[in-house]
């Protein structure tokens, strides 16, 4: 019971984080400079347009037709794509989640990975190794690392596409297990951009926390009464060691779906970030609303996903959560 | 249980690298005839319709050629006088019935896509609905001079013009592709920039619609029963990257087939390289300057306190070495333009009269008019004020960015100074459309005719609209007048010569310089032509031979 009064407090909070992040974002763009016309478009083409788009009333009143027609389940029409932002959205969304998905599973794969076997090799010369690698790639740019990857994976050696998501020829969609096999192919080099750099971090993270579990008593009583090496490190060390790794996987959206926007622009891959990247520039109000929308519910729900598994990995953090609940029905 | 789950993910990435392997290979096809072939064109901007009047996206016309026909077109010569040189495409003749009057015979044989018939009551739908304000179409104002357009009977429309004048036939044809009033009548024009219609149209050129993937690509394929004659490549798919380098690295990766602008030097030299492409220089129709805003920023009804004096525009012109700019950053992808036109259009002649580079010059009109370095601190003041102002550059625009530095560093030679404003192009257009600018480093696209672009741009007609720096000369206004109704090519020709002339001299801006273009096409494509106004117009003429045929030419679907 506690346990569920705790889940629709975080509920209700996740509501209200998600109204308040779209409230903001749609005064913040309404306010910023710019208009939803090119460079040269004639200013009173430009003019009608604006009227048509109903941007010439008072922010209050474009907020509050905006609100009623959310409540309807509308999002809007895109000014640039001149198409309802609902299709828009539905078209790019399962892209970004396909290459945010695959990101996330390259991260913490390798990740994990990666910290597992410095941890166990700690202060030798695999782990002093790793350690500079990963800190190396740590502080490559993502910016840098994709058109660097682009040119020679794509550009010089061909072994991967240079952008895109699929093959527009053999494959305009995935249709077939050869077509699925293409959108892998199409995915690699943007999956890696984003993944690989998170991983770099993931696998810093995770050993720094095996190791401070290491040093934990019933990690030492274990080693004394003979357990193998191989059982600590994967049943005491690494399921205690999972906490941060949890954590990390809540805090891991924010930064996949920021830097989804940089990687599906320089890939061309036709996922909400570049949509949202695009309506940024065009003024597209009506779009970057909604892909806020979009993301801070992502995000929202990524990191009551991780509290909920928190829950479930530290019995210990249910007694609190359900104690802090108790304190506020009080 | 991890161990067992780390075989399965190595297991799982084992699959992954079977089926991405397979997806590596390409697939063989089945066609390997004549008229067989795909081209890929690697585009950066995906258009938001594909219904003509509702956009001047440079993409969506490239794909409009395809799709809709005009009644008529330009020739590779792209001259615009008289109808001598124009080909017919919808209409198969016409005659002119009186000074006014022009009359069009559509082709019997043309039909839409569904079946219907191409009629006369579709040119006069057209007409009306280019000039119907709900539709705010950016053609509009080109067709001021075309009083109506009416049907004698289905298959014969008549053009009425307000005014006799050299170019009333590329007025007539150039600027609207016929639409099919059976389809669009019902949907309310306010409606257009955004009716399904214009996401899967429905046309009645060399090539039909077959899907619009988001954000991906746009494809075509060839209508073999098309009336003047089946297209030359079966499919043409544009390729949406919204980089360029990325779009012409897929061309150079063999990846995609066409891109028709490399841009840069770099660009046009690493598509030399790929021993894959033919390169081909055309025209460009594009040009770009510094507007000096002649009106105070964001309150046109006063003089702007430096760009309103006709004599210090004429000093900041004269301190440029506009030569060496474009050797240094364009090489010969560039000129110096004799004046606000394009390469494109046919009165473009280098030894028209401009403002030469003479910095000596350029500070003695400064001083003379009281811009002397009164505090010794190097800039240039009067009154206390500073010789300053802002360079207002999108920051998009790499090239624009560097050429405002290098703007900024021949100022400040002669004692002004000038600080960079790199702002988004929303901002830029919002800026510049208000008049709330000092100068601004602005490109402009002409079509082949001078009249049109440089009335919008440079005279009262452009006043709210394009002409942003409110540039304004009675003499000027008068001239492009004569120029436009002159009954003779030659005629017209000099007196644009001296229009060109007279704003040189006023130094509304400095043109700074014009593209020219360079594309890069896959060497199996033969007959490759690029038209200069635009570069697909002739697309349906390009053919594959059978025996340079790619796995991707051949591929049935």
């Amino acid at each position: 019971m506690t346990g569920g009064v705790w889940l629709l407090r975080r509920l209700v909070a996740s509501v209200a984080i998600v109204f308040a992040v779209i409230t903001f974002i749609f005064i913040l763009i309404h306010l910023a400079p710019g208009k939803p016309c090119s460079e040269n478009l004639d200013p009173r083409v430009c003019t009608l347009l604006t009227r048509q788009f109903g941007l010439d009333q008072p922010i209050a009143v474009q907020y509050w037709r905006y609100l009623v027609e959310l409540a309807h389940g509308n999002l809007g029409m895109s000014f640039s794509l001149r198409r309802p932002v609902w299709d828009a959205l539905v078209e790019t969304v399962p892209f970004t989640l396909q290459l945010a998905g695959a990101a996330l599973v390259f991260d913490f794969l390798l990740g994990l990975g990666l910290g597992i076997y410095q941890a166990a090799r700690v202060n030798r010369l695999p782990d002093l190794v790793l350690g500079n690698a990963t800190l190396f790639i740590y502080s490559l740019p993502t910016f840098w690392l994709a058109p660097i990857l682009l040119l020679v994976f794509g550009e010089k050696l061909g072994w991967f596409p240079v952008g895109g998501a699929s093959d527009p020829i053999f494959c305009p969609q995935v249709d077939s297990l050869y077509c699925v096999a293409d959108r892998l192919w199409h995915l690699v080099l943007p999956a890696t951009t984003l993944g690989v750099v998170g991983a770099a971090g993931t696998a810093r993270f995770q050993r720094a926390a095996m190791l401070e579990v290491a040093s934990q008593d019933y990690v030492r009583t274990a080693r004394a009464k003979g357990v193998p090496e191989r059982q600590i490190v994967l049943r005491h060390q690494l399921r205690n060691a999972l906490l941060s790794f949890i954590t990390r996987f809540g805090l891991a959206f924010p930064f996949l779906l920021t830097g989804a926007v940089l990687v599906e622009t320089i890939f061309a891959w036709p996922g909400m970030g570049r949509l949202a990247f695009d309506a940024i520039l065009t003024r597209d109000y009506p779009v970057v609303t909604a892909s806020a929308l979009i993301a801070s519910t992502v995000v929202v729900a990524g990191n009551l996903l991780a509290d909920i598994l928190l829950g479930f990995a530290d019995p210990r953090l249910r007694v609190h959560a359900a104690a802090d609940a108790d304190v506020v029905t009080a | 249980m991890l161990s067992a789950m780390l075989r399965r993910s190595a297991f799982s990435y084992y699959i992954v690298l079977t089926v991405a392997t397979l997806g590596a290979c390409e697939r063989r096809g089945g066609c390997t005839t004549a008229g067989c072939g795909t081209l890929i064109d690697a585009a950066v901007v995906e258009p938001p319709t594909l219904l003509p009047p509702s956009t001047e996206d440079i993409v969506a016309s490239d794909i409009a050629e395809q799709l809709f026909l005009k009644l008529a077109d330009v020739g590779m010569s792209t001259n615009t006088v008289g109808d001598e040189d124009f080909q017919p495409l919808l209409a198969q003749r016409w005659e002119w019935d009186g000074p006014l009057t022009l009359v069009f015979h559509i082709d019997p044989r043309a039909r839409w896509q569904d079946g219907q018939r191409v009629t006369a009551a579709d040119v006069e739908f057209t007409f009306n609905a280019y000039n119907d304000s709900a539709v705010a179409s950016p053609f509009r104002p080109k067709l001021q001079r075309i009083e109506k357009v009416t049907q004698r009977d289905s298959l014969t429309a008549v053009f009425r013009f307000r005014e006799k004048y050299p170019e009333m036939f590329y007025d007539a044809v150039y600027h609207m592709r016929i639409l099919p009033a059976h389809l669009l009548r019902s949907v309310p024009r306010e409606q257009w920039r955004t009716a399904p219609f214009g996401r899967q149209p429905v046309g009645d050129g060399p090539y039909r619609f077959v899907r619009w993937q988001a954000a991906q690509s746009i494809e075509l394929v060839a209508d073999t029963t098309f009336f003047l004659g089946r297209p030359g490549i079966r499919r043409l798919i544009w390729r949406f990257t919204p980089s360029l380098p990325v779009a012409v690295q897929q061309v150079i990766a063999d990846q995609a087939d066409i891109r028709e602008q490399l841009v840069t030097p770099d660009n046009v030299e690493r598509a030399k390289a790929a021993k894959q492409l033919a390169i081909y220089p055309f025209r460009g129709n594009v040009y770009t300057f510094l507007s000096f805003n002649q009106r105070a920023p964001g309150d046109t009804s006063k003089p702007h306190p430096l760009f309103g004096d006709r004599d210090v525009r004429r000093a900041l012109t004269m301190a440029v070495d506009r030569a060496s700019l474009v050797k240094s950053t364009l090489g010969d992808l560039g000129q110096v333009p004799p004046g606000p036109i394009s390469a494109l259009v046919g009165i473009w002649a280098p030894d028209i009269r401009q403002l030469p580079y003479d910095t000596a010059q350029a500070a003695r009109l400064l001083s003379l008019h009281g811009w002397r370095d009164h505090d010794g601190d190097g800039i240039r003041d009067k009154d206390g004020q500073p010789l300053a102002f802002h360079i207002l550059v999108p920051s998009s625009s790499g090239l624009r960015k560097q050429y405002a530095r290098l703007l900024q560093e021949q100022f400040r030679a002669i004692g002004v100074r000038a600080e960079i404003d790199e702002l988004e192009g929303s901002v830029v257009a919002q800026r510049t459309g208000s008049g709330n600018y000092d100068t601004a480093i602005l490109s402009r696209s002409n079509d082949p005719s001078p009249g049109s672009g440089i009335t919008q741009s440079w005279t009262l007609a452009g006043f709210g609209g394009s002409n942003f720096g409110r540039y304004y000369n009675p003499e000027f206004e008068r001239i492009v007048q004569r120029a436009i109704s002159a009954p003779k090519r030659d005629q017209a020709r000099t007196l644009w010569r001296y229009a060109l002339e007279t704003i040189n001299a006023d130094a509304p801006g400095i043109f700074l310089y014009a593209l020219a273009n360079v594309g890069a096409v896959h060497k199996r494509v033969e007959n490759v032509q690029f038209r200069p106004d635009s570069w697909a117009a002739l697309l349906r003429t390009w053919r594959i031979p059978p025996d340079r045929l790619i796995d991707r030419d051949r591929v049935e679907r």
